[in-house]
């Protein structure tokens, strides 16, 4: 085989083409690190705009509850018939009363709601028409 | 200094671009592939780390000192010269010339380390003699010389083998 002067010998050597490296192990794992940690930055806005969505629509409708409760509970006539006296009620019905005596009436005179049976009386009417010699 | 996405694809487009010729040179100095390789991921994993190469002056000579210390650092910590590794392909050989590439392996071996580097830098790394002289740190005469009689006896080992191959 002739021998090849240097330049062409030198293009000869350079038709081999050294093998590439492995590929970074970095590149992929810092892109894919990135990516995920986009994702998950994401995510727990979004999780987060959620809760405090839900947190305020719950501490609204528990507001506008209770201030309806009060409402409620500051009329004395409404409780009269639909609530049970309670401490609440009761408070609520002294800061409403003209007087203390009023008041104790209102609480005392509540009407009777409780549905009876047919045929049958309570006990506290039949007292109130039993006549008591004295 | 803060690193952008810049710079990682720049850095990644150098080891693209010249991450073959640093393989090979990195093989040349430690002998051993896995080595070679350990070498090169070393040097472009603290690229990324610390920052782009926005100062260097001169990128591919810089990588292939980097690429240099880092594979003779490595040899330094082991402690042992290892011989080349005699089995392993270096180059992806052209028409699947499987001989012609283990005759250039077994030639490249076969030639003193400095002279091999000098050829490595200069025929696969496409440096320039004066690139070279600053990487290495000797006069381009020197460098001019080694590669002389690196090539001039990689040619007749080469050829040797091949004439020994075609009359065995």
């Amino acid at each position: 085989m002739p021998t090849l002067d240097d330049e062409r010998f030198e293009a000869h050597l350079k038709r081999f083409r050294p093998l590439a490296p492995e590929p970074l192990p970095t590149v992929g794992t810092i892109r894919r690190a990135r990516r995920t940690f986009v994702l998950g930055a994401w995510a727990t806005a979004a999780v987060a705009i959620l809760v405090v969505g839900a947190l305020t629509l719950h501490i609204r409708t528990n507001r506008a509850r209770v201030t309806e409760t009060i409402g409620n509970v500051g009329n004395p006539g409404h409780l009269t018939e639909d609530q049970p006296l309670t401490m609440r009620s009761a408070n609520a019905l002294m800061a409403k009363a003209p007087s203390f005596k009023s008041m104790v009436d209102d609480m005392a005179f509540r009407g009777q709601k409780i549905p009876l049976p047919k045929g049958k009386r309570s006990a506290v009417a039949l007292l109130g028409k039993e006549k008591i010699k004295l | 200094m803060h690193r952008t996405d810049g710079d990682t694809a720049e850095i990644e487009f150098l080891y693209r671009q010249h991450g073959p010729a640093l393989l090979l040179f990195a093989q040349g100095v430690t002998g051993e592939r896995s080595r070679a390789q350990d070498a090169v991921h070393q040097v472009f994993l603290k690229l990324i780390e610390k920052g782009s190469l926005n100062r260097v002056a001169d990128k591919k000579a810089y990588l292939f000192a980097c690429v240099r210390n880092a594979a003779l650092n490595e040899g330094k910590r082991r402690d042992r010269n290892t011989p080349l590794e005699p089995d392993s392909a270096w180059f992806s050989p052209p028409d699947r010339d499987y001989v012609g590439e283990r005759n250039l392996r077994c030639a490249l071996g076969a030639l003193p380390n400095d002279q091999r580097q000098v050829m490595v830098l200069h025929i696969w790394g496409e440096l320039t003699f004066s690139q070279i002289s600053d990487l290495l740190d000797v006069s381009s005469n020197t460098v001019a010389s080694r590669y002389r009689y690196a090539l001039a006896k990689l040619r007749d080992s080469m050829f040797a083998k091949e004439n020994s191959c075609a009359n065995s």
